[in-house]
């Protein structure tokens, strides 16, 4: 930190920046970029290119039907190199498993109502009250079920209630969180799904300002995520009134929408002829890589299951504890097997993986 | 039958006569009218001491004038004193004199409202009454040897009018039927008590003082020394603040209070109404200045001027009575008001005792010049 | 609560003091000071960092809206400028204006400067809001003065100097001081190597070593701001999007 300090005073005048090799040697990067994630259908869509990409107006950016793209990159690609440099999936090495951690604990808030035991908002706000981070992340929704978010700076400001709850719907949470580093004094804290952890991760290496400020990854259990205009769109032909939904869920295998008025199931089988290509790769459930991980699978009704995977977030949990601001209890690792396991087969799914297994 | 009228009319006639204000400067004009036999009549019948005395100096006609242009005096000496000067634009080579056309205008002809909750009958008399009952004391000052009506009481007389002003001031106050006037109207009540007691003894000290009441007695003592003012200073020290109290201005202008309650007793009045409660405090002030120039300062007295005859006296006098007034209108640019607690104590405490060292001094004095004689005033 | 008390004075200290005001309201009442300025006819003579109408230059603006962030009245909003340049310049609604001048403090062109005039006469509320093109040049001024007047303090009190001379009511705008500043990376492991830094130098201080050949060669890209040629713009500072270059100031 103090030679951090010490460059900040006086400044550099020359400077060098590693550039990554590229693999299309006469195209430029988002070319390569495309070629390599986007087309090949490797794209997780976690928007951490999108984050970082430095063409003005508008670089990288989502196309109309939620995918990652960049209009005309002929002309407005700058050939940094940047997208590459941060691409999760650009060399992708598949993650599964439980992953490492310390603590594997049930806990339920006793300040906020959510889901489960709304510990990911329990942990973020926490961690705000610490003084560890001055800003967190969190995905919001409007009565359409689009993803929007929000920083949250104060407790009171949970008060939205769309905040919580999941939404089985991607979110660009990256652009938003390298404006949230710029801005904030303290730290970010950041929620996301697994390939939005490995995309904080990758950029915390790449770029030490995403290290110095981005101080609490919660990851969340995941199986799959869909584009919001495809699940919306199924969603209404099953009628479901999206001005009267109140939370979605995934239950012992089943898709289950609940309203003011009634409830909507089905099996989740039936979403997958539009599960997203991403997806199909992933095989992390459990956000390995994460400061600390949340989910519902793995805990009694209305707890909520953490993995603390590192010393962060067991200051955080130990806060948690301290002030009593929630109940905890035992946490099943071996609930988790079935899904671990089920999404560990989709590296099937990976193009070249069956040649990795065989060397 | 018409002998006997005839003999009235000319007994009235010479009596008339014999009591004329001498005037030899206008002598050959009032030989010249006198030809003319109606007019001769009428003038002499003006020219009589008791009526002009009444109508013209020192009454009705002089308080008139001076009603009219002692609020821009004032004014101008206010302004001066206080870096105010103007006007520089509209008739500044007047200073400003149509103001007052202006204002008496304006009094004449705004609109007299009464409004709803005011007791109508009493809160359209008092002003009118208030105002004539401070006239009456004005039958009682001598200019010169002019005067209206020649009693040994008159100063006692005088005092008992003058006592007689808050009673309107309390009745118009409490016909408005306001609470800010009515605040004021309390004001005015107990800042009355405070100032009548110690104006009365400090009067009574110039009655024993001077061993009569009768004002054209105590103003022919002539020669500056004999003044009411250097025999017994503290006397007119005391009469003074009192006469300021008893104006109600600035700095003793507690039941108005601007300020807090808008106008006091007369916050709710408008028009011609206002007008008379608006010019009865110079109305007051003219008095008590009259009654200190009679008590103080010599009334009448001073080198004779020649050619006027009988008007050298009023004239001295009108010119000591101006003197008095303007230093007690001069006074609010001195000082700030009291509060009421203030004011109570000043009246309950200094000036009483002041008054009552007064009094003690006249005795003293009188007792060491040898006797009392001739104190058929005192009662 | 503490009881204000006023100092005790003696009987004769307070009567000296009687004494004193009513000999100065003695004074006053025969020779009373003025301290009245005949208006249109005589001018007060304003200091030259007098705080009155203000005029613009579009020629020294740099388009930085500091004025406009800076204004706490929200006096000043900037309009965009017919073109051909595009750009936006203040201007100012003197309804709002609450003269505090901030808005010269913060102009580094010193594009805006003041003027002694404060007399401006509206006919309507619209008018108020002066456009830049009326900012360029002083409202019709209808001089009647002659003299102007200063006030000059002696002892206690206060004089009146009149002077036969018209005051000028237009003041030389004083050059506005230049910090010389550099800019440079603050922070070069997170630098993209996007090199829109290098694009949007005008002075072409910013260099690197991206021709052909050469970054497949190296591996590596070498930015360099050459500090002779940076004139502390603050383009390059504004452009970058990790805000990795900072201006600081040159010669330390």
């Amino acid at each position: 930190m103090a030679a951090v300090a010490a460059e900040t005073t006086t400044g550099q005048s020359e400077w060098e920046v590693a550039v990554p090799e590229k693999p299309l040697k006469e195209k430029v990067y988002f070319e390569n970029l495309k070629a390599q994630v986007i087309d090949t259908e490797l794209c997780s869509r976690c928007l951490t290119c999108a984050a970082v990409c430095p063409a003005l107006p508008e670089g990288i950016t989502l196309t109309a039907d939620d995918k990652v793209g960049f209009p005309d990159y002929e002309e407005k690609c700058l050939d940094c190199g940047a997208c590459v440099r941060v691409c999760p999936r650009f060399e992708y090495e598949p993650k599964s498993g439980l992953g490492e951690y310390t603590d594997f604990i049930a806990g339920q808030s006793k300040r906020f109502k959510g889901q489960d035991g709304a510990m990911v908002t329990e942990l973020i706000v926490s961690a705000i009250e610490m003084g560890l981070i001055d800003r967190g992340l969190f995905v919001g929704r409007d009565n359409r079920w689009a993803t929007n978010i929000f920083h949250v700076r104060d407790p009171e400001q949970l008060a939205i209630t769309t905040l919580g709850g999941t939404k089985y719907t991607f979110a660009s949470v990256l652009p938003e969180l390298k404006r949230a580093v710029l801005l904030t004094k303290s730290g970010v804290g950041v929620v996301g799904t697994p390939c939005i952890v490995s995309g904080v991760r990758k950029l915390q290496q790449e770029f030490p300002i995403f290290r110095e400020k981005v101080k609490l990854v919660v990851g969340l259990f995941c199986t799959e995520n869909f584009h919001h205009t495809e699940i919306s769109d199924y969603l209404q032909k099953k009628g479901v009134d999206f001005s009267k939904l109140v939370k979605t869920d995934i239950t012992m295998g089943k898709f289950i929408a609940t309203m003011t008025n009634k409830t909507v199931k089905f099996k989740v089988k039936a979403l997958e002829k539009i599960l997203p290509s991403g997806c199909n790769v992933c095989t992390d459930f459990t956000a390995v890589e994460a400061d600390a991980s949340v989910g519902s699978v793995g805990s009694a009704a209305g707890f909520s299951t953490v993995a603390v995977r590192n010393e962060n977030a067991r200051r955080v949990v130990e806060f948690i504890k301290k002030r009593g601001y929630a109940d905890f209890g035992e946490g099943k690792p071996e609930e988790l097997a079935f899904l671990v396991g089920h999404k560990k087969k989709r590296a099937e799914n990976i193009p070249g993986f069956q040649d990795q297994e065989d060397k | 039958m018409q002998i006997q009228i005839q003999e009235a009319v000319n007994q009235i006639m010479s009596a008339v006569a014999s009591n004329q204000v001498n005037v030899p400067l206008l002598q050959p004009i009032l030989d010249l009218v006198a030809q003319i036999p109606m007019a001769g009549f009428l003038v002499s019948f003006v020219l009589w001491k008791p009526f002009f005395a009444a109508l013209i100096c020192p009454g009705l006609s002089t308080l008139g004038i001076l009603l009219l242009v002692f609020p821009w005096v004032e004014r101008k000496l206010c302004g001066r004193i206080q870096w105010r000067v103007g006007p520089h634009e509209i008739v500044w080579w007047l200073g400003g004199l149509p103001q007052i056309m202006a204002d008496s205008v304006k009094f004449l002809f705004q609109e007299v409202i009464v409004h709803k909750d005011a007791d109508r009958p009493y809160y359209l008399q008092f002003p009118f009454l208030s105002f004539i009952a401070a006239l009456l004391p004005l039958l009682f000052i001598s200019a010169g040897n002019i005067i209206a009506i020649e009693t040994p009481y008159a100063i006692q007389l005088m005092l008992a009018l003058i006592c007689l002003f808050p009673l309107f001031i309390l009745g118009l106050g409490w016909a408005s039927n306001n609470r800010f006037s009515f605040i004021g109207t309390v004001r005015e009540a107990f800042m009355s008590f405070a100032y009548e007691i110690p104006f009365i003894i400090a009067v009574l000290a110039m009655i024993v003082l001077y061993g009569t009441s009768n004002p054209l007695q105590m103003s022919s003592t002539g020669g500056l020394l004999e003044w009411g003012l250097f025999r017994n200073p503290v006397a007119a020290f005391t009469f003074f603040v009192a006469a300021a109290m008893a104006t109600s201005r600035l700095p003793f202008e507690i039941a108005e209070a601007e300020q807090e309650l808008a106008a006091g007793p007369h916050v709710e009045y408008s028009g011609i109404s206002f007008g008379l409660i608006y010019v009865m405090c110079y109305e007051k002030a003219y008095i008590l200045s009259g009654l200190m120039t009679i008590l103080f300062l010599g009334g009448g007295s001073g080198p004779a001027i020649s050619g006027l005859g009988d008007l050298s006296g009023a004239v001295w006098f009108l010119a000591k009575t101006v003197v008095v007034m303007t230093t007690l209108f001069a006074l609010r640019t001195i000082y700030p008001r009291y509060r009421l607690d203030q004011g109570l104590k000043i009246g309950w405490g200094a000036m009483i005792s002041l008054s009552l060292v007064a009094l003690a001094l006249s005795v003293v004095i009188v007792l060491v010049q040898g006797g009392i004689g001739g104190v058929e005033g005192v009662v | 609560m503490k009881k204000v008390s006023v100092s005790e004075q003696g009987l004769v200290e307070k009567a000296k003091r009687h004494a004193a005001a009513v000999g100065v309201a003695m004074k006053e009442s025969v020779t009373p000071l003025t301290a009245t300025v005949f208006y249109p006819r005589e001018r007060k003579k304003m200091p030259d960092n007098f705080r009155g109408y203000l005029l613009f230059d579009p020629e020294k603006c740099i388009n930085c809206w500091e004025c406009a962030f800076i204004c706490p009245a929200n006096a000043i909003q900037m309009k965009k400028a017919p073109a051909p340049n595009n750009r936006f310049y203040p201007t100012v609604d003197y309804g709002k204006c609450i003269f505090c001048h901030f808005c010269i403090d913060s102009c580094s062109g010193g594009a805006l400067r003041t003027t002694k005039i404060h007399d401006v006469a509206y006919r309507e509320m619209g008018e108020m809001l002066t456009l830049t093109e009326e900012m360029i040049e002083p409202p019709e001024i209808i001089r009647e003065d002659k003299k102007s007047v200063e006030y000059e303090i002696e002892k206690d009190d206060l004089h009146l100097k009149r002077t036969r001379e018209v005051d000028g009511l237009f003041v030389e705008p004083t050059p506005p001081v230049e910090i010389p500043m550099v800019s440079q990376c603050v922070d070069r492991a997170s630098c993209l190597g996007c090199r829109v830094c290098e694009e949007v130098c005008e002075s072409g201080a910013i260099s690197s070593s991206s021709a052909e050949g050469v970054l497949e060669a190296e591996g590596v890209l070498r930015m360099k701001i050459d500090i002779e040629k940076c004139t502390g713009c603050g383009l390059c500072v504004k452009e970058c999007s990790m805000q990795i270059l900072r201006l600081v100031r040159r010669g330390k």
